[in-house]
């Protein structure tokens, strides 16, 4: 065979799985939209469900999905940063330093399920959150510290080394260095890896499944307290275990859901592509 | 009277025994060089007088260096501080921090707190009118730095060490990143500030040595080899290795 036949053949071999990767998201949001785009309306998006859920709106579920993504994000992201500073500022390279990076990187792999269980365990029985936001949160949180500190490690390495010599060349601390000379050029990248997680957090069930999703409430959440109805989980709910739902309602509620998810990703990707201009270094 | 004095001054970096024995004095308001071939400990030395070496691991240091009179050695993390704000340093790349122009010059002063406000303004134009800036930038000082020529960038470095208001500058091969004529525009304006401050000049170049410089200093790994007046060493060395250094018979 000729040396450009079998370049031919590599080439398209390399373009086909490329396209295979591309193929469930274009078909997940086809389905989707194809299926659901008649259940979006004004009405789905801002009213409560009513007639066991099999008509009405999905407002109460959004409402809560939002009130758990932005709680979460209060917890894990100054945690995460101040994790990270430490990790790439400060820790010197020792046992527990290693030990800490280890622990990192399998509590990213622990399977969200058990992130569920432990927050059952933790927040709703141990500290006694009861069935709550607070709880849900915090379980999201956790699970998100990975992301957020590998992100925002990842950050702060690629602010030059010679920002924090000139920095304490010019009598800064080594606080007052991280503070204004590598924390603010970082915090782009921090906040795209902030979002990208949060963006996973909505659309995760099994986290939230013990620790604060509601079956059905009749009315919103009033304090962090209370028990919240979640997109996926409600998903789940008038996927499984409702009869005679409308495959539309179904649809339009995976449409939300999605969108919500799609609409975070997006906002990473301006950010970053507006660091990437800036950053010129 | 010398500005800086190192007596008996020995840095390790682990084993590694990366000065050894320096014994040396800087005049005050005079440009000093320190010429050698690379990795004999030139830089090291410069980056002991702010006391820059204290960042990388492993290292330690005896004997003496006076500052004024004052052991640098001796004072607590403020003095670290104060250290710094005394003995400003260029480095060998032009390194401004992506923000204006403006903001560079004012980085150092707005977080220590030196200067009110309002007396930004004129610090702004004192230190780029020292570093003959301010006529091409005066009308640009909310750009981004970055997109200075290299040779501006290198000028707005320097304008940023002096707005703090040093006494000593450091200058690590501060022109080893420019072209020969932006260096040589970097030399007159060190002829300049030395009216101001007193100049450590570290160059592997030893014509600009000889340019820009009072008194020189020669190294080898890890000794200071001979210090005296530029003149003399450039024509009169007194020990071999100078000689063999300076005439380009060295490695």
């Amino acid at each position: 065979m000729k040396t450009t036949t079998k370049q031919k053949i590599a080439f398209s071999i390399l373009f086909l799985c490329t396209i295979i990767v591309v193929l469930p998201v274009v078909c997940i949001f086809w389905i989707i939209i194809k299926n659901g785009y008649k259940g979006i309306t004004w009405q789905f998006i801002t009213a409560m469900p009513t007639e066991g859920m099999r008509q009405g709106g999905v407002y109460p579920a959004i409402v809560g999905t939002l009130y758990l993504v932005c709680l979460s994000i209060v917890f894990s992201l100054p945690m995460g940063v101040m994790a990270a500073v430490y990790l790439n500022e400060y820790a010197k390279d020792n046992l527990l330093t290693r030990l800490i990076r280890l622990a990192i990187v399998n509590l990213a792999g622990v399977s969200s399920v058990v992130y569920g269980l432990f927050g059952l365990a933790l927040f709703v029985t141990f500290m006694k959150f009861g069935v709550s936001i607070l709880s849900g949160a915090l379980t999201l949180a956790i699970m998100n510290l990975p992301v957020i500190i590998t992100a925002s490690r990842e950050a702060l390495a690629s602010v030059p080394y010679s920002f924090r010599e000139v920095s304490l060349s010019l009598g800064l601390s080594r606080w007052q260095t991280i503070r204004h000379s590598v924390l603010p050029f970082a915090i782009p990248g921090i906040l795209t890896g902030a979002i990208l997680s949060l963006a996973r957090a909505a659309g995760e069930t099994a986290p939230i499944l013990f620790t604060v999703a509601a079956f059905y409430l009749p009315h919103l959440p009033k304090s962090i307290f209370d028990q919240a109805m979640v997109l996926p989980y409600h998903l789940y709910i008038i996927s499984t275990q409702i009869p005679n739902i409308s495959r539309e309602t179904r649809y339009a509620t995976a449409f939300v859901l999605v969108g919500i998810v799609f609409t975070m990703n997006i906002f990473a990707v301006i950010i970053r592509s507006r660091l990437r201009k800036k950053k010129k270094w | 009277m010398s500005k800086i004095l190192a007596k008996n001054l020995n840095l390790w970096y682990g084993t590694f025994h990366a000065l050894q024995n320096i014994n040396l004095g800087f005049g005050e308001r005079r440009i000093t060089a320190i010429i050698g071939p690379s990795g004999c400990g030139k830089s090291t030395l410069l980056r002991v007088f702010n006391r820059m070496n204290d960042v990388v691991e492993g290292v330690k240091v005896g004997g003496e260096v006076l500052i004024d009179n004052e052991n640098i050695f001796d004072g607590d993390f403020n003095d670290l501080v104060k250290l710094r704000k005394k003995v400003g340093m260029v480095f060998q790349r032009p390194n401004p921090f992506p923000l204006s122009i403006y903001e560079n010059i004012v980085f150092g002063l707005k977080v220590h707190h030196l200067v009110k406000k309002k007396e930004f303004n004129a610090i702004v134009q004192e230190s780029l009118e020292s570093v003959m800036l301010w006529n091409d930038l005066k009308n640009k000082l909310h750009k981004n730095a970055l997109g200075l020529s290299l040779e501006q960038k290198q000028r707005l470095c320097i304008a940023r060490t002096i707005a703090v208001k040093p006494d000593i500058v450091l200058m690590d091969e501060p022109c080893s990143a420019l072209d020969p004529q932006a260096t040589l525009k970097i030399e007159e304006l060190m002829q300049r500030l030395k009216k101001d401050y007193t100049i450590v000049i570290v160059t592997h170049n030893m014509q600009q040595a000889a340019r820009v410089s009072e008194d020189t200093g020669f190294m080898l790994l890890g000794e200071l080899i001979e210090f005296g007046r530029t003149a003399d060493i450039f024509t009169a060395p007194k020990d071999k290795r100078t000689e063999e250094y300076i005439t380009g018979r060295y490695g």
